[in-house]
């Protein structure tokens, strides 16, 4: 602080540890979010193959939330029930994971959309109740080309 | 006052508060981004859903222009002490939280025909509305404190520090795995938006920007007054003691 200050030295001291302390917290904070396996705790949704690797360590039952895009050719409709497989990649090679929907899918869902997946293990396949589109940052007339 | 008409003084004052150039800019600027937005194509898998993002995109870039505001102002405070930056900081703010939670309320309500869900809890959503909470903060340490440098001073440090939300909103959902899409403009890459639609949003853009510059500009000028009027009521004709037999009127309303 300059000569000018008219504040006594003390609360100019006090609010200096005050900053030091806040900067030191956000700084600790910052780190965490950034380096610090908090990111681990942090995942909306797990991709298939990370799904798959996690399959053995869980427990029959254990929830989570599996993203990905909705396999083309694979959506079979049933009463009250949607079958269809999950994929890591557009392509053919992409890792599949076969899913079993319970309930009404979302008014946007289809082959190729990418789907938030809530559910469990039932075996090898994934049986989910709660579907969530995910929409992608492609905003296009239609007719204007590109994946329909 | 020479003129007869009884509104004349109403007129004034609306024109002192709000300008004369500003709010027509202002409302031929929304009339031309209304136009535009209607006028613009559905999209090839939302539909007319799309016409939604012309307010809630433009919603949540006004508000980090307004969050900057802010940044800037408070530090020109803390630099100049001039009493105008803090009210610019503090009107930007108060701009800042309406327009975040326009974007939260707008994207609520395409979220739930589109992702099938009003809210959930990535990364996105969620430090948008701690963004929202922090800058509540800082309107309650306004309204907190009642001398008007220390308060100056405390919410130019808070608006400072409190920008860091500014950027953890933008990449969250660059560095975290969210429901919420990447930005289609704001990124290196080219816009991942179709012709018509560009253009709207750009518009609707410009014409909440120019919102943004009226409410700011009528907060200051209503924050302006209201401080004249303390100090006029501080200082004022009433005689402070001596011949005050009874407690003086501020007294008596606390």
């Amino acid at each position: 602080m300059t000569a000018l200050d008219p504040r006594p030295p003390g609360i100019v001291r006090r609010y200096r540890l005050l900053a030091m302390a806040t900067t030191g917290v956000l700084a600790v904070l910052v780190g965490l979010l950034l380096f610090g396996n908090l990111n681990g705790n942090l995942v909306y949704y797990l991709e298939p193959e990370e799904a798959l690797a996690q399959r053995a360590a869980q427990s029959e039952g254990t929830r989570f939330q599996l993203g990905g895009l909705v396999a083309a050719d694979s959506v079979v409709a049933e009463p009250g029930l949607v079958r269809f497989e999950v994929t890591s990649s557009p392509g053919p090679d992409g890792v599949r994971v076969p899913v079993e929907f319970r309930g009404a899918p979302a008014q946007l869902f289809g082959a190729g959309v990418g789907v938030v997946l809530e559910g469990s293990w039932q075996g090898p396949t994934f049986a989910s109740d709660s579907m969530k589109v995910k929409h992608d940052e492609n905003y296009q007339p239609p007719g204007d080309g590109g994946p329909a | 006052m020479s003129t007869t008409d009884p509104a004349a003084p109403v007129r004034a004052t609306l024109r002192a508060v709000f300008g004369r150039g500003l709010p027509a800019f202002a409302a031929l600027a929304v009339a031309v981004a209304l136009t535009a937005a209607l006028a613009s194509p559905p999209d090839r898998l939302q539909g007319e859903l799309v016409r939604l993002m012309y307010v809630h995109v433009p919603a949540a870039w006004t508000a980090f222009l307004a969050y900057g505001v802010t940044l800037v102002a408070g530090l020109v405070w803390l630099w100049r002490r001039a009493a105008v930056w803090d009210r610019l900081a503090a009107a930007s703010a108060e701009a800042g939280v309406f327009f975040t939670g326009l974007a939260i309320a707008m994207g609520a309500v395409w979220g739930r025909p589109t992702w099938g869900v009003w809210w959930t809890w990535d990364a996105r959503l969620v430090t948008t509305a701690l963004l929202f909470f922090v800058y509540l903060g800082y309107l309650a340490l306004r309204r907190a404190v009642d001398d008007p440098v220390t308060r100056a001073r405390r919410s130019a440090v808070f608006g400072v520090v409190a920008f860091a939300m500014v950027p953890l909103v933008h990449f969250s959902v660059l560095w975290w795995r969210t429901l919420h899409q990447p930005p289609s403009l704001l990124r290196p890459a080219a816009p991942a938006i179709g012709g018509g639609m560009l253009t709207a949003l750009l518009l609707s853009v410009l014409a909440f920007t120019a919102l943004f510059v009226l409410i700011v500009r009528t907060r200051m000028r209503l924050t302006a007054a209201n401080a004249a009027l303390d100090v006029a009521e501080l200082t004022g004709a009433e005689p402070v003691a001596g011949d005050a037999v009874t407690a003086p009127r501020r007294e008596a309303t606390r």
